[in-house]
């Protein structure tokens, strides 16, 4: 019976984590027509107000926005896309990836 | 106590003499505002920013703040003065819009223009209604910068264009995060004046939200231009 219910909890736990992922994304957009930072800085005006988003850095040379995600939330790509419009700019690629945002940045 | 009876068309021509007398406080106000300080052009920011931009250029002072409601068009006041044999000055809202805008890989190319209504007049003659147009050109990578600009004020007594064409290159191209620096070139010219063509040496940094210009034309008049948004 212990044995039963020890299996029961693992199972339950396994299944509890599936569903609420509690980890840092870091989400890579490739924009256009950042060539000045004067210009862009409604990016970063823009992203530090969303409240799934921690940390934001934009990347004029590999023409990226990086975003970091708080630990249980998430932002869409529909928001990404909407936000770099109402910047001005264009997005070409969103993609979530496994380096973490300070990996990302220094590339 | 003596009781006068004052005329209707008396107390309108008062009405009026005051509204006109507001008017000039007003404008005069505005303009003060802008005695050290035409501004750099960044007619539309992003979606939600205020932008303010005081400049003088040679003979032409601006000071403009706006309100972008959204990434292609934004609504505020603007006010120009004119220092020529008689000075003159500006006042109104305005609204603008990027008509076009080209977000390329490694570049941006954008198109400009603007319409706006005020009133305009000669120091110690009076005001009259004023309109205000521009349009504006301009690419740019992050190493080469080239625009053009027009502006026109017309009204009763003030009818005034000022031009201009500029050229730069960043000595270096600067992340986000770092001081930008600019050298450029600029010609002007304003419909009017003495000087038929001011050619302008300046300096652009900008980091953050500011941004400042510095520079002088070749006459030696000074060339200062801020823009922050927030």
């Amino acid at each position: 019976m212990k044995i039963l219910s020890a299996i029961c909890l693992l199972a339950l736990s396994a299944t509890l984590a599936h569903a609420a992922p509690d980890r840092v994304v870091t989400v890579k957009t490739t924009v256009n027509g950042m060539v000045c930072s004067f210009c862009a800085q409604g990016i970063l005006a823009h992203f530090k107000k969303h409240p799934a988003i921690s940390n934001v850095h934009v990347d004029l040379t590999r023409k990226l926005v990086l975003l970091e995600e708080r630990k249980g939330k998430a932002i869409t790509d529909e928001d990404i896309t909407a936000y770099i419009k109402k910047s001005g700019f264009e997005p070409v690629k969103v993609e979530r990836v496994k380096e973490s945002f300070d990996q990302a940045k220094s590339g | 106590m003596q009781i006068v009876a004052v005329p209707s068309g008396a107390i309108a021509f008062v009405s009026q003499l005051t509204l006109i007398k507001t008017l000039k406080i007003l404008l005069i106000t505005i303009l003060l505002a802008a005695t050290v300080v035409t501004a750099p052009a960044h007619p539309v920011a992003f979606d939600g920013a205020y932008q303010l931009m005081i400049g003088t250029v040679g003979s032409v002072q601006t000071v403009e703040f706006y309100r972008s409601y959204s990434a292609r068009a934004a609504v505020g006041l603007h006010s120009m003065r004119f220092d020529g044999d008689e000075d003159e000055y500006f006042a109104g809202i305005q609204h603008n819009w990027l008509l076009k805008r080209w977000n390329l890989p490694s570049a941006q190319a954008n198109v400009y223009a603007g319409l706006g209504a005020g009133l305009a007049g000669e120091v110690g003659n009076g005001v009259s209604p004023a309109g205000i147009g521009f349009f504006r050109a301009d690419y740019e990578t992050r190493r080469i910068y080239t625009a053009i600009d027009a502006k026109w004020v017309e009204s009763a007594d003030v009818s005034r264009g000022v031009f201009s064409a500029s050229a730069g290159i960043a000595p270096y191209e600067a992340e986000f995060d770092q001081l930008n620096t600019w050298l450029i070139l600029q010609v002007e010219h304003v419909t009017g004046m003495e000087d038929k063509l001011d050619i302008i040496p300046k300096v652009r940094f900008f980091k953050g939200p500011y941004f400042l210009e510095l520079g002088s034309t070749l006459r030696g008049k000074l060339v200062v231009n801020f823009m922050i948004h927030f």
